[in-house]
């Protein structure tokens, strides 16, 4: 429509469209004015309800002449649409996600324009680019049976990230990005840019933007934090969960981390400050000190008063811990139980003495499975002394499960990608193929040796050398074996981890090497053999030769197997201190030794032996 | 008091001027890639010291130009792509990226001869050496791993930091030196034309800007970093421009006398001779890998970037083939297309290294115009638009390397060789 000519009354050419402006408080807006360029280039805004006739495909007629046009101004509450939204980036507040606007749809009945919605999809960029290719495309999907279809997003799930509405009047259905679930918010925020994500934050009020910085990816919630202003920063801090705020906190560069602890009230930075003390991935490092207590002595209906009047600051209410004077654990109270207990029944009489409690040293995962194992809505921390610290909390106790989930997925399938099925596919082809990989490079590396070496072996007659090459090259033909070998006892290694079997029923190292090494005799016998016959009858070389290779083939083979065994025993300590496994690494790692191990032996054996007989 | 206070005030300095420093000195070591090393080897074997001059020009012309790039990065927050897409629409940023990822696909065709130059002076055939580099640098782009490699790459290929040495140690006419680069020469063949197009293709790549642009984005820098960011522009642009100089004036010193020329990589090895000895083809061939390795690695990933970004498609490296399939699309075909266009039997690898860097000189002022006039639009860039030599330096070079274009044109038709 842009650029088509403009008439006024007396049918003469006055200009063409440039841009036309909507009503932003309707949930369909109408187009309220229009701009367009006269001959000399300059802009002019005029009423689309005082002066347009009407509209067609070829051009906009006016209702009076030239001279009688009077020109109004941009209105706050007006947008235009081609400045403002064709080609930018708006958020689909429906969709969550942010995308470009490629066209968009108006409808016309009675010469009144009102804008549908902006297509975001591959159609709107072909239309773009020429209607022909737009009907092309669209023959060709019918074609083959598929529909190209638009992909529309209404006036009223659009917030534009460029231009700020906060001052526009919108309708009362419009939704705008900061009026969303703080968990969507951070959704959208992650795909934005950090200015863009500084400018989302200037409209989110503190409480929000706690909620939001809550909800978003671990690695990105320092970067959020650092970014803004060391005030606002604090503040947002403050209204956090004293757990969710200490973590950040410990990812931000020493120097911001001490500036915000200083700008936030003393309670709280104490608070934080005496979490930051305890171990990431532990009960400590997940808990909040935000506990409500009660004593023995005092009543269910103090019990409720005490509950009212501190129940903001507490993250859960569920749990009602009962403590004595130096803070010891003596008990618990659900809520269930003061709701249906009478008024003037003392706490020491409803609760309940057995609580189940963790340290918190504890590893998080197992307090995450001790509060599911027990359908609990929280478990309090206490140290040796019975002293209660604080609490876990169920949300906190879903995300452990949730991040240790996502580690075992990652140790099995060897990436921490989020995968759709074909990804997958690809992950698992890819990872059955490394042996392939490694196959590959060892030969590359042996052709590169001979051709640096092959020359210096014919020129000095060196028949030792010579022979070593030559066995390595074997060797490297009969490398898949050995490979093959070696991813089954990694996989085997990585099966055991994710099961994540106890200490006490885990074979130690020494059993786990008898246990391995027997299969490993087993698969080295077998490759010997092979790699007897292939000498033999392939290269017909002397038998001492074909012998001498098998015995190094066997070798090898056990040893890989070894290795792969003690890795993986590596890997399973490692794991049980806390720390993260990479199962395709393990695999690699146990291939590139074994490979390394064989060929380097194969050489040596063969320049030992040193009589030229196969070649 | 006072000395430790302004220590801290010099610490302080510092580590801002680290934190910021990267994008620049990154990307112009990015650049002196397979297609840079062999274009300036070319250029000194061909025409001794004739092309000289042009260096410090076109290194001037690199500074303003990336400078300009960091600027709309850190004013407005937003890649160059996205920039082209919201000044002009559909229509022009369609064949802006055209132009980028044609570019990309011939400069990806450079990094892959480079791969397969450098591993047959170590021994290895090319047939059996690109397919297996293609699947390295596949699965580093996917695993978003290639961040961590990307140091080591960077480590290998400032091994030629040993042209500089071996500039001082072959010994040129420094007074000759001295006047062929500060007094212009011409020749009016189309050899010369050609290799002054590939020379500026290569020195200011067009993927660069799109580069060092995301980056200063990607890292949330600012305006007020834009003083430490110009820093970092111009010594990572001078660095790059010392060596191109340095690789010009020993390869025109070694190799122009001999009247050899350059026909194979080996042959361009011989100007580190000087330095390394015998070992001069080995030491080319690791600092050749590892240049190629690394651009190959990035290109790729500049085209995905700046098209899914013009286009508002899903993107990023952690995306599934099913949640981002253009992303995905463009930059496995920029790998395959660099990979596969080198399998073919019988191409010389030094005339495709040179003849994909003229595509990228032919290509770069249509995205240097885009660019202009960004940057000159106020609405957009606010008081932060281009001063008046800025603008003077970048249209001169869009004017020049056009000249240059047509020039060649009208060579190619009145058949002037």
């Amino acid at each position: 429509m842009l650029g088509k000519p403009v008439l006024d009354a007396t049918g003469e050419t006055i200009g063409t469209i440039h841009d036309v402006a909507i009503a932003t408080r309707e949930v369909f807006p109408r187009v309220t004015s229009l701009a367009f360029v006269g001959p000399d280039k300059t802009p002019f805004m005029l009423s689309w309800r005082k002066y347009v006739a009407s509209i067609d495909d070829d051009q906009v007629t006016l209702t009076v002449a030239r001279p009688e046009l009077r020109f109004s101004y941009l209105q706050p509450d007006e947008v235009l649409l081609s400045r403002d939204l064709l080609s930018k980036q708006i958020v689909d507040t429906q969709g969550m996600k942010v995308v470009r606007v490629n066209d968009l749809k108006l409808s016309e009945s009675k010469n009144q324009l009102r804008l549908l919605g902006a297509e975001v999809g591959a159609r709107g960029i072909l239309r773009g680019l020429s209607p022909l290719l737009e009907r092309a495309a669209s023959a060709a999907a019918t074609l083959v049976g598929r529909e190209l279809s638009e992909n529309l997003i209404a006036w009223n799930y659009m917030d534009l990230l460029d231009r700020d509405l906060s001052h526009v009047q919108l309708s009362v259905t419009h939704k705008r990005l900061h009026e969303l679930h703080p968990a969507d918010v951070a959704d959208v925020l992650e795909q934005l840019s950090p200015a863009q994500r500084a400018a989302v934050f200037e409209h989110l009020d503190n409480t929000q933007a706690a909620l939001t910085v809550a909800e978003l990816e671990d690695e990105l919630q320092a970067d959020v934090i650092d970014d803004l202003g060391s005030q606002r920063a604090s503040d947002i801090l403050e209204m956090m969960d004293p757990d969710d705020a200490a973590d950040i906190i410990g990812d931000l560069p020493y120097d911001k981390a001490e500036a915000l602890l200083r700008l936030m009230g003393v309670q709280e930075a104490s608070t934080v400050r005496s979490l930051l003390g305890y171990r990431e991935k532990t009960a400590g490092g997940i808990m909040t000190p935000e506990v409500t207590t009660v004593t023995e002595e005092m009543t269910v209906e103090q019990v409720i008063e005490h509950i009212r009047s501190e129940a903001t600051e507490s993250e859960t209410i569920y749990y009602i811990y009962v403590v004595d004077e130096e803070r010891r654990l003596d008990g618990v109270i659900s809520l269930r139980d003061l709701v249906v207990a009478q008024p003037g029944t003392l706490v020491s009489d409803i609760a309940e003495r057995d609580v189940f409690t963790v340290n918190p040293d504890d590893d998080q995962e197992d307090v995450a499975e001790t509060m599911s194992k027990y359908d609990l809505l929280a478990v309090p921390v206490v140290d040796e002394t019975n002293k209660l610290l604080g609490i876990v909390t169920v949300d906190d106790a879903l995300d452990v499960m949730e991040e240790e989930s996502a580690e075992d997925l990652a140790l099995a399938t060897g990436s921490i990608r989020e995968q759709g099925p074909i990804a997958s596919l690809w992950w698992w082809f890819v990872r059955r193929s490394a042996w392939l990989l490694v196959w590959a490079l060892a030969f590359l590396a042996v052709a590169m040796l001979r051709a640096q070496l092959d020359p210096i072996v014919a020129g000095t007659a060196n028949a030792r050398l010579g022979v070593g090459l030559v066995f390595m090259t074997l060797a490297t033909a009969l490398l898949p074996l050995l490979l093959k070998t070696a991813e089954e006892v990694s996989s085997r290694a990585v099966a055991e981890l994710i099961e994540g079997s106890d200490t006490e029923t885990r074979p130690s190292l020494g059993r786990r090497l008898l246990r391995e090494s027997g299969i490993g005799i087993a698969m080295g016998l077998v490759g010997g053999f092979l790699a007897f016959i292939w000498v033999e009858t392939l290269y017909g070389g002397a038998i001492a030769q074909a012998v001498q290779f098998a015995a190094v083939t066997s070798v090898s083979i056990l040893a890989t197997v070894l290795v792969g065994a003690t890795l993986g025993e590596i890997a399973l300590r490692r794991s049980a201190a806390g720390k993260r496994v990479s199962g395709s690494s393990l695999g690699i790692t146990a291939m590139v030794v074994g490979a390394l191990l064989y060929l380097t032996l194969a050489f040596w054996i063969g320049t030992l032996v040193g009589v030229a007989g196969v070649s | 008091v006072t000395t430790a206070g302004a220590d801290t005030r010099r610490r302080t300095g510092l580590i801002a001027l680290l934190a910021v420093i990267g994008p620049g000195i990154i990307t112009a070591s990015a650049g002196n890639d397979a297609g840079g090393i062999s274009t300036y080897s070319v250029a000194g074997a061909d025409f001794g010291y004739e092309m000289l001059w042009l260096i410090p020009i076109m290194t001037l012309a690199l500074v303003v130009v990336q400078e300009m790039a960091v600027r709309m990065g850190a004013v407005t927050g937003k890649g160059f792509a996205a920039l082209i897409r919201e000044r002009f629409g559909i229509r022009p940023s369609f064949f802006a990226m055209l132009a980028l990822v044609i570019s990309n696909a011939a400069t990806s065709v450079s990094e892959f001869a480079g791969i397969a130059s450098a591993m047959e002076i170590l021994g290895v055939s090319r047939y059996l050496a690109v397919p297996i580099a293609a699947l390295a640098v596949w699965m580093l782009v996917v695993r978003g791993s290639y961040r961590r490699v990307e140091k080591i790459l960077l480590g290998l290929s400032a091994v030629f930091i040993a042209y500089v040495i071996s500039a001082l140690l072959v010994g040129p006419d420094w007074a000759e030196v001295a006047r062929a680069t500060v007094l212009p020469t011409f020749e009016i063949t189309s050899g010369f034309v050609v290799l002054s197009i590939a020379m500026v293709g290569t020195t200011i790549a067009p993927w660069m800007q799109f580069f060092v642009q995301s980056n200063v984005v990607d890292k949330g820098l600012t305006v007020r970093d834009l003083s430490l960011q110009r820093v970092d522009v111009i010594s990572g642009t001078i660095a790059a421009g010392l060596i191109a100089w340095c690789i010009v004036l020993t390869t025109g010193t070694v190799l122009h006398g001999s009247g050899a020329g350059i026909a194979t990589a080996a042959d361009a090895a011989g100007a580190l001779a000087p330095v390394a000895g015998r070992y001069a083809t080995q030491l080319f061939a690791i600092g050749l890998l590892g240049a190629s390795l690394l651009a190959a690695c990035v290109l790729p990933l500049t085209a995905s970037y700046a098209v899914c970004e013009a286009f508002g498609f899903e993107r990023g490296i952690d995306r599934s083939w099913a949640e981002a399939p253009v992303f995905n699309g463009i930059y496995t075909f920029v790998i395959v297309f660099g990979a596969a266009f080198i399998l073919i039997p019988g191409l010389n690898l030094i005339s495709i290294m040179v003849f994909s860097q003229v595509i990228g000189g032919i290509l770069l002022p249509f995205l240097l115009v885009f660019m202009m006039v960004i940057v000159n639009d106020r609405r957009i860039m606010g008081r932060h638009v281009n001063r008046r030599a800025n603008n003077v330096i970048a249209w001169g070079t869009i004017v020049a390397v056009t000249a240059l274009t047509l020039a060649l044109v009208g060579m190619t038709v009145l058949g002037v060789s």
